[in-house]
C-alpha cells in the first residue's frame, strides 16, 4: 500500500467513525423533532418521517400544562441559581488560590470530599433542613443547596492558577480593595472561564430533576422537567405531546450552548486574555 | 388553566367556610392529593372531587400530578424524614407496593376499618391493604384479567366462544396449535422480560411469592410452579410470538398478528382503539391451573388511595373517599364510560354502563363478565418484596424457556430472591 493510499484509508476510516458518532449524538434530536409531528400511534409504530400532527401535539401540550408558568419557574430557578452559583463558587475558587493560609489545603480537601457524597445520601437530611426552615414547595429550596458547588469551586481554583498574580499585586498597589480586584480585574480577565462555567451550571440547574421533585409540592411551582415526567408516566402516554415538551425544554440549553460556544471552548482550554 | 379555577373554587369555599365555621363543625378543608397519570387517576379524582364538592361546598381539592416513580420517591423521602407537613392528605399507591409502605412506616397511614364498609369491595383488593387485621386505604381501580381473543381467527380454526370457557392452560396450548395450523397466526404474545404473566397465573392459583404471613414462598409453591410450567410449555409448543418491550407487545395483538392475549382489563381501551377490528374480538375467562384452589380469574396491576394519618384533613379525606368511592355507583358508571376505569366496588355492576352490551366484542356484556371475575380473584398477600421477586423471575426466564427443568429454575429464583431481600 502506498503511503498516500494508507493515509487516505486512515482518513476515510476516521470520517466513517466520526459520522457514526455524529449520527449517534444527533439521532435523539432528530427523533424528538420527528416525534413531535406524529401521533402517538405512529410513534409506536416506529415511523421515521415527518407527520401532520404537530399542531395537535402543540395544542395537547399547552392544554395539559400551564406552559408559560412552568417555563417561568424553570427559567427563574436556572437564572437565579446560575447567577448565585457563579458568584459564590467563583469567589471561593479565587479565594482558595489567591490567599495563603495554613488551613487552606485542608479546608479545600474537605470541600472536594463533598463531591464524593452521593446526593441520595444527603437528600433526607437536606429535606428535613428545608422543612424545618419552612422552605418546602419554594424555589428558594431548590436554588440554595446548589449555590456552593464543590465542582465549580474546583473548576475556578484550577482556572485561577492561570490568573497572573502580578495583576493582583499591581491592582493592590494602585489602591484597589480586595473585592474591587475580584470584581473589576479578576472577573473580566476570566470571562471565558465564566462563560464555560455558565454553560455548565445553567444546564445543571435547568435539567435538575431529583431535588426539585422532592421539594416541590404543587402544580403551580413545578418545573418543565417535572411536568414532562408526569405526562410521560401516564398508562398510555401521549408521546407526541411529550415530544413537544422535550423540545421546549431543550431549546434554552441549546440556545445557551450555541450562544456561548466559542467562549465555552476557550474556557475549557483555560485561556486568559 | 384547570387548577386556576380549582384555586378560585378554593378561595370561594374558604370564604364560605368562614361563615359556616360558627354554625356547624363542617370541614372547611382543602384536600391535597398526589397521584399519577393526568388522563386517568388525576381526571378520575377531579370527577370525584366535583361530586363531593356539590354536597360539601366547603371542601376543595388540590390534585397534584407527578410521575408514578416520583410519587413513590416523594412519599418515601417525606415519610423517612418524618416531615408530616410535606405530605399530602391522600396519596395513590400501586397495590403491589402497598404492603411495603404500610409495614415500613407503621402509623403513617390512617386505618379506615371503622368508617368504611369493606364488604362491598372485591376481597382481593381489601387484602392488599390489610395489616394485622386493620384495613388502610380505599380500593380503587382493578386489573382483573381476561382472555381477549380474535373471534374471527378462532372461528376459522373451528372454535366457538363456548370452547374457550373453563379451559386449562394445556387446552389453551392445543387450541393455539390448531389456530396456527388453520390461520398461520400465533396464539398469543409475551414479553419474557416482563413478570406480568407469572403474576397473573400465580395469583389465579391462589398464591403469591409470599404466604399469608408474608414469608417467602418460592419453593414448594404449586401455583408459581404451575405458572412457570405453563409458560415454558407455551414457548416450547411454539404458540407464542415473542415481544420486546411494551410497544412491541401491544403491537402484536392490535395489528392482528396474534389470536389472543391474557392481560388486565385496562387493555380494553387499547384494543377498542382499533376501530376496524370491531366485532372481531371476544373476551373469555383466563385459562385455569390444574391445581386445587385455582380459578379462572386473576389480576394484573391496579392501585388504591391512602389517607395519611397525620393529615390535618384526615377526617374530611376519609369522609370524601367513603362518600364517593364506597357509595356513589353513578360515579363508577361515569369513570368506566369516560376513562375505561374498572373500580373494585362490586355494586357498581348494577349500573347502566356495566350492563351495556358491546358490539366491538360481538355484543357481549364484557363489563358484567369482568365484574363476575373481579369477585373471584383470589386474595393473596402481595408482601413487601414483589418487585425483587419479579426481577428474580424474569432473570431466570431465558433458562426456563431454554429447557431448564422447572424445579431447578425455582431453586435459582429462590436463591436469587434470598440474596436480594436480605
Amino acid at each position: 500500500m502506498s503511503p498516500l493510499l494508507a493515509r487516505r484509508t486512515a482518513s476515510a476510516l476516521r470520517y466513517l467513525l466520526l459520522s457514526f458518532a455524529a449520527f449517534l449524538s444527533v439521532f435523539p434530536f432528530f427523533w424528538m423533532v420527528i416525534g413531535a409531528t406524529n401521533t402517538t400511534a405512529d410513534i409506536n409504530k416506529g415511523k421515521v418521517s415527518l407527520g401532520s400532527a404537530l399542531w395537535d401535539n402543540v395544542n395537547g401540550f399547552f392544554t395539559a400544562v400551564d406552559v408559560p408558568l412552568i417555563l417561568w419557574n424553570s427559567t427563574k430557578i436556572a437564572i437565579f441559581g446560575t447567577a448565585l452559583t457563579m458568584l459564590v463558587s467563583s469567589l471561593a475558587g479565587y479565594g482558595f488560590e489567591m490567599f495563603r493560609s495554613k488551613l487552606r489545603e485542608r479546608i479545600y480537601t474537605v470541600v472536594l470530599l463533598t463531591l464524593m457524597v452521593p446526593f441520595a445520601a444527603i437528600m433526607i437530611p437536606l429535606f428535613m433542613l428545608m422543612a424545618s426552615s419552612g422552605l418546602i414547595n419554594t424555589h428558594i429550596a431548590i436554588i440554595l443547596p446548589t449555590i456552593a458547588s464543590a465542582f465549580i469551586i474546583f473548576y475556578f481554583r484550577q482556572a485561577s492558577k492561570a490568573f497572573p498574580r502580578e495583576l493582583h499585586d499591581a491592582a493592590k498597589i494602585d489602591g484597589l480593595k480586595e473585592w474591587q480586584i475580584f470584581l473589576f480585574i479578576y472577573v473580566p480577565v476570566m470571562r471565558s472561564t465564566y462563560a464555560a462555567a455558565f454553560v455548565i451550571v445553567f444546564m445543571m440547574n435547568w435539567n435538575n430533576y431529583l431535588w426539585p421533585l422532592i421539594v416541590l409540592q404543587s402544580n403551580e411551582t413545578k418545573t418543565i422537567t417535572l411536568a414532562i415526567a408526569s405526562l410521560s408516566s401516564a398508562y398510555y402516554p401521549d408521546y407526541g405531546t411529550v415530544m413537544i415538551g422535550t423540545i421546549l425544554a431543550t431549546l434554552p440549553t441549546l440556545f445557551v450552548f450555541f450562544a456561548m460556544q466559542r467562549q465555552f471552548v476557550q474556557g475549557m482550554l483555560g485561556s486568559v486574555k | 388553566m384547570d387548577y386556576v379555577t380549582w384555586r378560585s373554587h378554593g378561595l370561594r369555599a374558604a370564604l364560605a367556610g368562614v361563615g359556616l365555621m360558627a354554625a356547624a363543625p363542617a370541614f372547611a378543608a382543602e384536600i391535597t392529593i398526589w397521584c399519577w397519570d393526568p388522563n386517568f387517576n388525576v381526571a378520575i379524582m377531579r370527577e370525584a372531587g366535583e361530586r363531593y364538592t356539590k354536597t360539601h361546598p366547603d371542601v376543595t381539592f388540590n390534585i397534584v400530578d407527578f410521575a408514578k416513580a416520583d410519587v413513590e420517591q416523594k412519599l418515601q423521602t417525606a415519610l423517612a424524614s418524618g416531615t408530616a407537613s410535606a405530605l399530602p392528605d391522600i396519596v395513590l399507591i400501586e397495590d403491589y407496593g402497598a404492603q411495603k409502605y404500610l409495614q415500613s412506616f407503621p402509623g403513617a397511614f390512617a386505618p379506615m376499618s371503622d368508617k368504611v364498609d369493606y364488604s362491598g369491595f372485591a376481597p382481593y383488593k381489601v387484602e392488599v391493604m390489610t395489616v394485622d387485621g386493620k384495613v388502610y386505604g380505599m380500593p380503587f381501580d382493578s386489573g382483573v384479567t381476561g382472555l381477549f381473543y380474535r373471534r374471527d381467527y378462532l372461528e376459522q380454526a373451528g372454535f366457538k366462544p363456548q370452547d374457550l370457557q373453563n379451559i386449562t392452560w394445556d387446552r389453551y396450548i392445543e387450541i393455539g396449535k390448531a389456530v396456527e395450523a388453520k390461520t398461520g397466526k400465533k396464539m398469543t404474545t409475551q414479553d419474557l422480560n416482563n413478570g406480568g404473566m407469572t403474576r397473573i397465573i400465580m395469583q389465579s392459583g391462589n398464591a403469591w411469592y409470599f404466604d399469608k404471613d408474608g414469608e417467602l414462598a418460592v419453593e414448594g409453591n404449586a401455583a408459581l410452579k404451575g405458572a412457570l410450567e405453563a409458560q415454558a410449555k407455551m414457548v416450547k409448543a411454539g404458540i407464542v410470538k415473542p415481544a420486546t418491550g411494551w410497544n412491541d407487545y401491544v403491537k402484536a395483538f392490535t395489528s392482528g398478528d396474534v389470536a389472543s392475549v391474557v392481560t388486565g382489563v385496562w387493555i380494553t381501551g387499547t384494543i377498542k382503539a382499533q376501530t376496524d377490528q370491531s366485532g372481531k374480538w371476544g373476551v373469555a375467562p383466563i385459562p385455569k391451573l390444574d391445581i386445587p384452589g385455582a380459578v379462572s380469574a386473576s389480576n394484573l396491576g391496579g392501585s388504591s388511595w391512602y389517607v395519611l394519618a397525620k393529615s390535618k384533613q384526615k377526617d374530611a379525606a376519609i369522609d370524601f373517599l367513603n362518600a364517593i368511592y364506597a357509595k356513589d355507583l353513578d360515579f363508577y358508571q361515569k369513570i368506566l364510560t369516560e376513562r375505561g376505569a374498572v373500580g373494585s366496588l362490586m355494586a357498581a355492576r348494577t349500573g347502566d354502563a356495566y350492563q351495556k352490551a358491546d358490539p366491538f366484542f360481538g355484543g357481549e356484556k364484557v363489563w358484567q363478565q369482568f365484574s363476575d371475575w373481579l369477585g373471584k380473584v383470589p386474595a393473596v398477600n402481595y408482601g413487601i418484596f414483589t418487585n425483587e421477586l419479579d426481577n428474580a423471575v424474569t432473570a431466570n426466564m431465558a433458562d426456563l424457556t431454554g429447557g431448564k427443568a422447572v424445579d431447578d429454575v425455582i431453586k435459582a429464583i429462590d436463591e436469587q430472591a434470598k440474596l436480594q431481600i436480605q
